[in-house]
């Protein structure tokens, strides 16, 4: 194949591809960002606690204190299940949230967590949680960028091309990660 | 060339489309289950050096899950105040917050990770501050030994 007519499939896939890449990029790059801060914060639910004091319902036999506990929550929502977790730890557990109770002292925190808008779902693709269909289409997705970062190499000729800053700046690229893994390597 | 654009679109439809029809499949996380009986919590934890290395099933209320990337959760026993914790690979499995108080059947192989004494001062003193207790690293006088299932699979069960 003429470096002529090589070019210009490279310029229409580019270009294709470069179209169908804009969703997808802004998905695993707006998640990225969020997940790559993830001990900073919860990038997938918005919480809210809530802390106040009910009268101490006692630390006597779940059965006998449950009842109790619920009538003094005054919860009106439907209740998932509940759970003993220490002599003065009682959980209550809602959609959407719950609440810890000292049995003891009546402290009571009220959880809640929602799922962010449209971070959620970004994060939901970018990591993969749901497993086999976003599968392919994340492995299409990998195999177009290397498609468009391979063709994007020929789409400029001359001094701002491969044989000039392009090069130079495609070197840079190369340069940053293997530089990171020896650096990280070498640290242990 | 307009071919190669009609051939790319068709492909992301059908892929979209396959995610569409897949819809929200059962709550089925990792491998989901597959070993034949499903053993008491309170079974595993009364004699867990019986059990290292082992396959094992347990059943409970999700009554903990890693907050921020969904990576353990932690199953009640049927003792009261026991608990086991699932622990999965960062990314394989995602536990979301939502799993809170479901009835979940987990999988995976028991182990046990014998902690030195630095390590199971970091441990106590997460767990205490997790649960809002003060804690005071001079009660620490043995190591600890870490219970656990590395977990391949879970399944939420139908309400």
């Amino acid at each position: 194949m003429e470096m002529r007519t090589f070019r210009k499939w490279c310029r229409t896939f580019h270009r294709e591809l470069g179209f169908l890449a804009v969703g997808l990029t802004l998905v695993y790059a707006i998640s990225g960002i969020a997940v790559n801060h993830a001990h900073h914060w919860d990038a997938n639910y918005e919480r809210t606690l809530e802390r106040y004091s009910i009268e101490p319902p006692g630390t006597g036999p779940t059965s006998e204190i449950e009842p109790v506990v619920m009538e003094r929550l005054a919860i009106t929502e439907p209740v998932k299940s509940t759970w003993r977790a220490g002599e003065t730890e009682f959980q209550v557990f809602l959609e959407g949230g719950g609440y810890d109770v000292n049995l003891a002292t009546g402290e009571v925190v009220r959880h809640g967590f929602a799922k962010r808008p449209l971070l959620f779902d970004l994060n939901f693709m970018h990591l993969n949680s749901g497993k086999a269909p976003w599968t392919g289409i994340a492995d299409v997705y990998g195999g177009m960028l290397i498609v468009m970062a391979l063709t994007g190499i020929f789409l400029v000729r001359g001094r701002k091309g491969l044989t000039g800053r392009g090069g130079v700046l495609m070197a840079l690229g190369f340069l940053l990660p293997i530089l990171y893994a020896v650096v990280s390597r070498g640290g242990g | 060339m307009r071919n190669v654009s009609v051939l790319l679109v068709s492909v992301l439809i059908l892929l979209v489309a396959g995610v569409a029809l897949a819809g929200e499949s059962d709550k089925v996380y990792g491998e989901g289950v597959s070993a034949p009986d499903t053993m008491l919590v309170s079974e595993l934890m009364a004699t867990p050096e019986a059990y290292i290395g082992k396959t094992v099933r347990v059943k409970g209320t999700a009554v903990g899950v890693c907050a921020h990337r969904g990576c353990w959760i932690n199953l009640a026993s049927d003792t009261e105040g026991e608990t086991v914790r699932v622990k999965v690979k960062d990314g394989v499995i995602v536990f979301p917050a939502e799993i809170m108080g479901d009835m979940v059947v987990a999988e995976g192989v028991w182990t046990a990770n014998e902690l030195t004494m630095e390590q199971t001062k970091k441990v106590c003193a997460a767990q205490a501050k997790e649960e809002g207790k003060e804690f005071d690293e001079k009660k620490v006088d043995a190591c600890m030994t870490l219970y656990q299932i590395s977990g391949t699979g879970a399944v939420v069960a139908s309400k």
